[in-house]
């Protein structure tokens, strides 16, 4: 043991440490150059996709209309893997050559940074913080914030929640938007953070929260007999694609798409297919 | 990469130090009580290991093989969705004492019981054979000698309460762990915030293991 005396102890501490620090400060320090060359052309980023030979989406597989893996068939179905098999087809004339990878809000981000997909689109609300981070598309989809609670506990509006936990999923905007509307109210209210969706239904059944918040089509798949949505509803949601921050290219070139469908109706028609027409 | 580590990113969790303080104290205080509950757990449960009694040893055995054989992580979450089905509503800091101090008790026993093993078993036969008593002689005769082979793998153990208090993140802990993927889960500033975590961390773990082992120096010298 005398092998790694007092002092290589030491030294292979302060090693360490110097790297992480080396580490964190060069991939800061290297920021600034890279917004510099950002403006990747449309073109040149639908050809790497091309080269690849599959567009590589981050897709939901846990919200029902969205994003859902259907438990029959095992296929991800819904509104936004439509979108993207659109945006597929435009680039290779096949909707088939598609790579869905599964996310949850948690691991979107990430999985942008480092490369592993292309785009996502998992009901990824847009605000000005994570469009510092990311390019987004236009919306495709606005969605307000609602409440499941348990019908046994008498809840009928966000004021009942007073002083009363709330779960949110990590990752989401929603804890922020009912802050924001808890403050509106007057009330305070407190939340516990879940890595899943089902962990935040699983914490409202146990009684360990009060009520479960999330975009209302989210909700949607886990109302039942016990539970049900508050008429309340606040702080829309505007989903968008995202892209990487220096992918403003395929951004627009995605946008282009989102716009030719709405021209062409193809967009309400794909709308009333997963019955979010308002 | 770049991106992940931007500088305004590094900026925001400066201005929110606060949160990530609050967490580092939540996880210090459930892991020093969870320390002392493993601790007083070892000890009663590693002596109940060696007990001359058949009946003490199997309840050791049916303790110690339950925690040690399912993760932690599937404790918490029984304590924290499970049991208030139950009407038994444990608080959460509570799940992390209680969880990780009766988890991590089962290994320490272990580490007392095989410690107290490696004591030549002649030890304790002159102890009662000079007028001590089972327990005088366990307390004052073979543990003080168990203590050199104990306590390297003790302080291991302390190390894992530490880090095992992570579990928390999964219940809405408040700990370091949750505040690190609460705040970053908000912002997406994952980069800084989890390199700053794994770092505290890493010191916190790291003088625990230079203390234990001047400790284990002490202990062979005296």
């Amino acid at each position: 043991m005398k092998l790694f005396g007092k002092k290589m102890m030491a030294a292979a501490g302060i090693v360490l440490l110097a790297a992480f620090t080396a580490a964190a400060a060069g991939c800061g320090g290297s920021s600034d150059q890279k917004a510099a060359s950002s403006a990747v052309s449309a073109d040149s980023a639908v050809q790497k996709i091309k080269d690849n030979g599959v567009l590589r989406v981050g897709v939901k597989v846990d919200v029902p209309l969205f994003g859902y893996k259907n438990p029959q068939t095992g296929q991800i179905e819904g509104f936004e893997i439509d979108l993207a098999k659109a945006v597929a087809k435009k680039i290779f004339g096949d909707e088939n050559k598609i790579q869905m990878v599964p996310v949850t809000a948690k691991t979107r981000g990430p999985l942008l940074d480092n490369g592993e997909v292309d785009m996502i689109a998992a009901t990824f609300t847009i605000n000005e913080q994570r469009k510092q981070q990311y390019s987004f598309t236009n919306p495709y989809y606005t969605d307000p914030v609602g409440l499941l609670v348990k019908k046994s506990d008498n809840i009928h509006s966000l004021k009942d929640l007073a002083g009363k936990t709330i779960a949110v999923p990590q990752g989401a905007t929603t804890r922020k938007a009912v802050e924001d509307a808890a403050k509106k109210e007057g009330i305070t209210v407190s939340f516990a953070e879940f890595p899943t969706y089902s962990e935040c239904k699983a914490a409202l059944m146990s009684g360990r929260a009060a009520a479960y918040a999330m975009d209302q089509s989210n909700l949607h798949g886990y109302v039942d007999a016990e539970t049900e949505i508050l008429p309340d509803s606040f702080a829309p949601q505007e989903y968008g694609i995202a892209m990487k921050k220096d992918n403003a290219g395929f951004r627009d070139y995605v946008n282009q798409v989102l716009t030719d469908m709405k021209n062409s109706g193809e967009m309400d028609q794909l709308l009333k297919k997963w019955t979010l027409n308002k | 990469m770049a991106e992940v580590f931007a500088d305004y990113k590094w900026a925001a969790l400066f201005d929110d130090r606060g949160i990530f303080l609050e967490g580092l104290v939540t996880t210090l205080e459930v892991a020093v009580f969870a320390l002392i509950l493993a601790l007083v757990l070892g000890v009663i449960f590693g002596i109940a290991g060696v007990f001359p009694k058949t009946w003490v040893r199997i309840i050791n055995r049916i303790y110690v093989e339950f925690f040690q054989n399912t993760p932690l992580v599937i404790q918490a979450i029984f304590l924290y969705h499970a049991l208030p089905h139950l009407h038994i509503m444990i608080p959460v800091t509570a799940i992390g004492i209680l969880g990780v101090g009766i988890y991590s008790g089962a290994y320490m026993s272990e580490v007392f019981r095989s410690g107290i093993n490696a004591v030549p078993r002649g030890q304790l036969e002159s102890g009662l054979s000079q007028g001590f008593g089972y327990w005088q002689a366990m307390w004052h005769i073979v543990l003080p000698q168990a203590r050199r082979t104990i306590l390297p793998a003790l302080g291991n153990q302390a190390i894992a309460i530490v880090k095992n208090t992570s579990v928390l993140a999964m219940i809405a802990g408040g700990d370091l762990m949750y505040v690190s993927d609460s705040w970053s889960g908000m912002n997406m500033y994952y980069g800084p915030a989890y390199l700053t975590t794994g770092i505290i961390y890493w010191v916190i773990c790291f003088t625990m293991t230079k203390y234990v082992k001047r400790l284990e120096q002490k202990g062979a010298v005296g």
